[in-house]
This record gives C-alpha cells, sequence and structure tokens, in this order.
C-alpha cells in the first residue's frame, strides 16, 4: 500500500484536515472499513426507519458491506483506493482494468478504468431528512481524481467508465465531466458514464 | 508499486501480434501483456471455481464454450 498526504474538508467549519489518500489497499483494509463503518450504516438505517423516510429516498448504497467485496482484491485487475483521517477510514473504491472497454464512439473497444464501487463513511453521508450533515467533504471529488490518474499510470489516457447510481448521476456528469451514454439493461438499468 | 524487469522472447508472428494489438488498443506492449496477464489470471480464477467461459454470437445464435488451459 502506498500514501499521499491530502486535505479533506470538515463540513461543520470549512476547515481542512490532513488525510491520506491510499493506494493499493488489500482484502484486510476492506475488512476494516466495514467493522469502522457497520454501526453508522446501521444507525442510519434506523433513523431512516423511525423517520419514515420513503425507500426511495435512502442512500442507495445502505445496503452495501465491504468486506464481502474483500476477495476481490485477489485479483491483479482490481485495485482499492482510500482516504482516512485519523486513522477512520472516510470513503473507499474499487477499480477493475480488464473487465469494461470503452463504449464510447471515438474510443471503442479501448481499455479504460471501470469504477465499479465508490462510496463516502455512512457520516459523511448528508441525509436531510433525518438531519444528518456530512462531517467531512472533498473525499469523493479526491478519489475520482486518483483514479483518473490511475487511468493514465496505466496508459488508458484518463478514460475512466462506470454505472452510476441514481443519487450519483449529477455529480459524475457536473463535478466529473463524465458523459452518459444510456442506460444499461444488464445493470439493473444504470445509466453508464464515461470519461473521455 | 515497484516493478521487476524481465526479458520476453517472442516469434516474429508473436511480436507482430503485440504489436498489432498495441496499436488497435492504444497502449504500449508491455500495457496489452500487463492487461493479457490479468485477464488471464481472471479467466483462470473463475473457470477454476466452476464457471463457464462462452463467447456468444447473437447474430446467428452461436455459442461456444473456451477451455482454458
Amino acid at each position: 500500500m502506498t500514501s499521499e498526504r491530502i486535505n479533506i474538508v470538515r463540513r461543520s467549519d470549512g476547515t481542512t484536515v490532513d488525510a491520506e489518500l491510499l493506494s493499493n489497499l488489500d482484502a484486510n483494509d476492506l475488512l476494516l472499513v466495514e467493522r469502522q463503518w457497520e454501526a453508522s450504516r446501521h444507525a442510519v438505517h434506523q433513523k431512516l426507519l423511525a423517520s419514515g423516510v420513503a425507500k426511495k429516498e435512502w442512500p442507495q448504497s445502505l445496503h452495501w458491506n465491504w468486506s464481502l467485496k474483500s476477495g476481490q482484491l485477489k485479483q491483479l485487475a482490481i485495485r482499492g483506493f482510500g482516504i482516512t483521517t485519523e486513522g477512520i477510514w472516510q470513503a473507499v473504491c474499487l477499480t477493475d482494468c480488464v473487465s469494461y472497454t470503452c463504449k464510447a464512439l471515438g474510443n471503442l473497444g479501448k481499455p479504460l478504468v471501470y469504477l465499479d464501487y465508490i462510496e463516502v463513511a455512512p457520516w459523511n453521508w448528508t441525509i436531510s431528512k433525518i438531519g444528518q450533515t456530512a462531517r467531512f467533504g472533498a473525499c469523493g471529488p479526491i478519489l475520482f481524481d486518483r483514479i483518473v490518474q490511475l487511468s493514465r499510470e496505466e496508459g488508458f489516457k484518463g478514460r475512466v467508465g462506470l454505472h452510476a447510481l441514481p443519487q450519483a448521476e449529477q455529480f459524475y456528469r457536473e463535478k466529473c465531466g463524465m458523459t452518459p451514454l444510456g442506460k444499461d439493461a444488464s445493470k439493473q438499468g444504470l445509466m453508464y458514464f464515461e470519461k473521455p | 508499486m515497484s516493478k521487476k524487469t524481465m526479458t520476453l522472447n517472442l516469434t516474429d508472428d508473436e511480436m507482430a501480434a503485440l504489436e498489432d494489438l498495441a496499436k488497435r488498443k492504444d497502449l504500449s506492449k508491455t500495457g496489452v501483456l500487463r492487461q493479457a496477464l490479468r485477464l488471464y489470471q481472471l479467466v483462470d480464477t473463475r473457470t477454476r471455481s466452476g464457471e463457464k467461459l462462452i463467447f456468444e454470437d447473437e447474430k446467428q445464435d452461436k455459442k461456444s464454450e473456451i477451455v482454458v488451459l
């Protein structure tokens, strides 16, 4: 695993906080992520239930479990990245370098980095219906930039692809400069995005 | 990640195939070989766990299983 120093933003007062951007995670890292996030994920779930928030408005990654994804890191094609501050995981993602190729006409069939899963810690979700604001910000954009950098390191010239959960589509379109290329029936109808 | 260097001996035909793939995939020759290794490992892992690798031609309604050594 390699690390570099970065800054993330504490939402409550807008100050920057020292953090680490970690590359090439192993299975134990993802097991720790789940141990650190599990209770908070459960607490959010309970608050959503108690507040009667409609299920369609729940965070769409609420049911994810990173420990179940940890075995994937045995594959050379799969890489993991994450952000920690003071030993606590704030965001994590998994990428796949071989299972997908570009669908955009100008780059059809060329390799890309596929962003398979990306999630911030449950305490970094903003859920207005239960009065929760994110503790730290900037984690998602920092991880996404790291994935674009990975694509360049691999010789893929910054090409990145992903299927977006509906709640994240705006983020990928407006903050990441990705292009929607249509809904994919083979992926539960999720919108497929590419960054050229 | 630290990297190690190796010498690779290829026939003319193998080198031609590698160069063709590198050109079509917009990759270096090292990049093609790295992708090939990742793919081979992925296919090997999944076939060893009991899954099948199948090519499908939807137009001709044909399927063929690939047996990986």
